[in-house]
């Protein structure tokens, strides 16, 4: 039996319209976590993504001012490392992409430099995986058990904050 | 409703070809159901002054995503996801337009 892809959930699109997370205008609470992200971890790009059904939507971001990425806030869903958190529910790590089944013809690897990425899901109080918090760099890398243990912090605190933002406590 | 080329435009190195009105139903039909998903396009058409089936420009879909952005809900994830996938494209070929100019 096949399941349904878990980026094609309506209540998760939904949920993700509920929170207002669709503005292509920067996101003061994302951004801030996205500053914090790139920064604890020495990374020169960090994002605050939205997994949507097709497309990969940036909420927050730090470090790529300048690029088509940034014009755009976001890209397709297939050049997307983030969705597979979503699928997976789980932190999701490419060390060095070149090597990698999936990304090394990603178009992201092969036209733009990435190399290495880690991100952690975002979570919501209702269960849904909104998209992730992720850095980025353009050079391989390790991630240590405590960088992971920082950036799944920082993605619970996106999560309440932006929850909190919702309810209008914020 | 038009279908896609036999030879699309690709931006280069992306691979990337432009959106359709085709992949955009596709697209709601997968998260709503073939028959919601239609209709859900249908009104979102009408609502831009356009007439489905007959959507075959990047700007007359961006049009349609812009309507269905305003109907809320999943179907505003929806139409965020079909201008970004417009956009990239629009960047993109742009940026390969450029660049093949410059060699020329």
């Amino acid at each position: 039996m096949m399941h349904p892809d878990p980026l094609h959930d309506a209540a998760r699109l939904q949920e993700i319209s509920d929170l207002g997370l669709l503005s292509s205008d920067i996101d003061p609470i994302l951004q801030d976590v996205a500053d914090r992200a790139a920064a604890s971890l020495g990374l020169p790009v960090s994002l605050v993504s939205v997994v949507l059904d097709e497309a990969l939507h940036v909420a927050g971001s730090h470090g790529i001012t300048g690029l088509w990425l940034d014009d755009v806030k976001g890209h397709p869903v297939e050049w997307s490392f983030c969705a597979t958190s979503v699928r997976t529910r789980e932190d999701f790590v490419v060390e060095d992409a070149r090597l990698d089944d999936y990304h090394s013809t990603n178009p992201l690897v092969t036209q733009d430099g990435v190399r290495c990425y880690a991100g952690v899901p975002l979570i919501s109080s209702r269960g849904n995986v909104l998209g992730n918090l992720c850095v980025v760099g353009m050079e391989e890398r390790t991630f240590s058990a405590d960088e992971m243990e920082l950036l799944r912090g920082l993605a619970v605190e996106a999560v309440q904050r932006i929850e909190a933002r919702a309810r209008g406590h914020d | 409703m038009l279908q896609r080329p036999a030879t699309p435009d690709r931006v280069p190195g992306y691979n990337l070809e432009p959106p359709l009105e085709s992949d955009a139903v596709a697209s709601l039909q997968r998260v709503f159901g073939a028959e919601r998903g239609s209709v859900v396009w249908n009104d979102a058409c009408r609502a831009a002054g356009l007439f489905a089936g007959r959507i075959d420009s990047v700007e007359y879909l961006r049009r349609v995503a812009v309507a269905l952005g305003k109907s809320g809900g999943a179907a505003a994830s929806i139409a965020r996801s079909i201008e970004i996938r417009i956009n990239t494209y629009v960047r993109l070929a742009a940026r390969a337009s450029t660049t093949a100019g410059a060699r020329a």
